[in-house]
């Protein structure tokens, strides 16, 4: 009997939450244009931080020698240097007004004969750790012409050996996006699930149900079943989106990890507390009106705190303490542990009780102050 | 055989915070005691504050905490028999605006328990009987406002209930709507089913109900036959006065 109730209710619910498009256009379209966009926004912020970055740099030859020819062209085809063509008679200090060059390398008349060094100009607000690294390739590329070393990096390859460690704590923009705005969206659920709740208390239909034979336990889980299943849609959908379409966009791939099946349980969870935060908004307004300001303030705030806007590994340390307030961060750190880390499931743990225990606080509350009537 | 019995209710919205406060307490009803007979339409009628509304939702269960007893049917409420014998159609349109007159019917229907043929075929005679069948698959939205007093009508019959509660049942609606809600109540009425009718309109009370209830602020000021009352308009506005109630 109850079943069939609560199935009657998930139906109901589906139905109209289907027929309002704001509504398909809030939980589904809004998160599948962040996770594009801000993917490839992403992408010029701090994807040089996993990938290695072109600069770009201007040359000058003023000497046109033999050797002067051989380190312009070295310069030109090393594949971390991008050549820029600057526009004819251009003074060199408007070299960097001009917006395009991040360094300009002059090789000056009397370079053969050692008589005048190799000058390199940088644009005032280049990255100090880029003018190290091109300051050091030019070292390099100017010793291998001068010496007649035909590649400095084989004669001292027995010296030093480079080994990096696979990235596991920094996720590519697309990683990063497609968990981040599907949690974000699942918690922007409390705007329809409130506004649906405090619509049927204004105009009776909530009274009509206790004029059944239901039990308001029964109304509550009718209330709240439906969204979490509408959250779990929401999740698995963001989930083909990131793996299926969104590389075609953005030009990467997006990694499920090795425990790619961690997500259920991470699913199951992070719904919950999303589901919780929807009957507080529902318990705490007054009106409909007030719904969407609560709702939607809540979720962009703990959405900034959490690390979805701006990336947590970028924050500066204090932010970063302040994210562990969010159940953003934690749901976001724990697909980042499945997706990411290849993170064993006792590692994820932690982050689903506490994220548990949001929801359960979010229900505790909800429960003493929701007034049926 | 008494199809209601309402006996000595006493009832606050104030919660008990409100009423140590406040020094007092304001009763919304108050040793509030009525019946209405099997197979009669009984009107209840009184002022805006009367309390009408509120004893309605005592009636269904829907408000707690009162003292005294509801009797439905030989049911003392709270109880479930009495909850399924009994249908109700608030005085706010209750339905749900963006789902079809059948798709609100088949969601009050299973919670009223019904089976899914019960639905089906009940669904089927309370829209012919509310003059909707025509527009079951339309959404509720694009109703006009007799159209949905109807629907808030034919799902308060969906169970085919013993004991019917309307509370104004025609507010708002045009002539030919109003003509058709009350055919049908007559039509019901004559199959056996008792109706308790909450209403402002004395004409149609004194004109459909057999007997009447009138109450002012919470409390019975006259209950008995509707014949022996000459002329209801004036004999409302004699108990109750001509004062305004905005309160």
């Amino acid at each position: 009997m109850i079943r069939r109730q609560l199935m009657e209710f998930v139906k109901k619910e589906f139905l109209i939450m289907f027929r309002d498009k704001q509504t398909i256009l809030l939980l589904f379209i809004m998160p599948v244009a962040l996770i594009v966009f801000m993917t490839l926004a992403l992408k010029g912020v701090y994807a040089d931080r996993i990938n290695e970055r072109q600069i770009h740099l201007a040359i000058e030859n003023e000497s046109k020698s033999p050797k002067a020819n051989l380190l312009e062209e070295k310069i030109k085809s090393h594949k971390l240097i991008q050549r820029i063509d600057l526009p004819q008679g251009m003074d060199r200090d408007r070299i960097f007004e001009y917006g395009k060059a991040d360094a300009l390398v002059v090789i000056p008349k009397g370079f053969d004969e050692g008589t005048q060094p190799v000058e390199i100009y940088f644009d005032p607000v280049f990255d100090p750790g880029y003018k190290i690294a091109v300051r050091s390739l030019m070292t390099s590329l100017t010793v291998e012409v001068v010496m007649g070393i035909d590649n400095l990096d084989a004669v001292v390859a027995n010296l030093i050996v480079e080994k990096t460690k696979q990235n596991r704590d920094i996720p590519s923009p697309l990683q990063q996006t497609v968990p981040a705005y599907a949690i974000f969206a699942m918690f922007f659920i409390a705007i329809p699930m409130s506004i649906g709740f405090l619509k049927e208390k204004n105009e009776g239909t909530l009274q009509r149900l206790f004029t059944y034979t239901v039990s308001a336990n029964t109304v509550a889980l009718g209330k709240i079943i439906p969204y979490y299943i509408i959250n779990i849609i929401q999740f698995l959908l963001m989930m083909l989106v990131g793996v299926y379409i969104a590389p075609y966009i953005v030009g990467s791939s997006f990694q499920t990890g090795n425990h790619f099946w961690y997500f259920i349980p991470v699913t199951l969870v992070v719904a919950a507390a999303t589901t919780g935060f929807g009957v507080l908004v529902a318990a705490l307004a007054k009106t409909p009106e007030q719904c969407p300001t609560l709702a939607a303030t809540g979720a962009i705030l703990m959405g900034v705190l959490g690390g979805i806007m701006v990336p947590y590994f970028v924050m500066p340390m204090v932010m970063k303490k302040l994210a562990m307030i969010s159940p953003i961060f934690w749901a976001h750190q724990a697909y980042l542990d499945v997706f990411l880390r290849d993170a064993a499931f006792s590692t994820i743990l932690p982050k689903l009780a506490v994220l548990t225990l949001f929801a359960l606080a979010c229900f505790f509350i909800a429960g003493r102050r929701i007034k049926w009537m | 055989m008494k199809a209601l019995e309402i006996s000595a209710i006493t009832f606050s919205y104030n919660s008990p915070a409100d009423k140590s406060a406040a020094g007092g307490n304001e009763y919304a009803l108050r040793n509030f005691s009525m019946s209405v007979e099997k197979g009669k339409i009984h009107a209840l009628l009184g002022p805006n504050g009367a309390g009408k509304t509120t004893l309605m939702k005592i009636i269904t269960g829907v408000l707690r905490g009162y003292s005294g007893e509801v009797v439905i049917l030989g049911n003392k409420m709270p109880d479930n028999r009495a909850l399924v014998s009994t249908g109700c159609a608030p005085q706010t349109i209750s339905l749900y605006m963006t789902l079809t007159a059948r798709e609100n019917l088949r969601f009050f229907g299973a919670m009223a328990n019904l089976s899914d043929e019960q639905i089906a075929k009940r669904s089927e005679e309370v829209l012919a009987q509310t003059g909707l069948a025509e527009h079951a698959d339309k959404l509720v939205v694009t109703y006009s406002g007799g159209m949905q007093r109807r629907l808030n009508l034919a799902v308060a019959l969906l169970h085919a209930p013993k004991l019917l509660l309307l509370d104004e049942p025609t507010v708002g609606v045009d002539p030919q709507s109003r003509h058709n809600i009350y055919e049908t109540l007559n039509r019901l009425n004559a199959s056996g089913m008792t109706i308790l009718l909450s209403t402002h309109i004395m004409e149609e009370a004194a004109r459909f109900c057999s007997s009447a209830t009138l109450a002012d602020r919470g409390k019975v000021i006259y209950d008995g036959l509707m014949c022996e009352i000459d002329n209801l308009e004036k004999f409302f506005l004699e108990k109750t006065g001509r004062g305004l109630r905005d309160d």
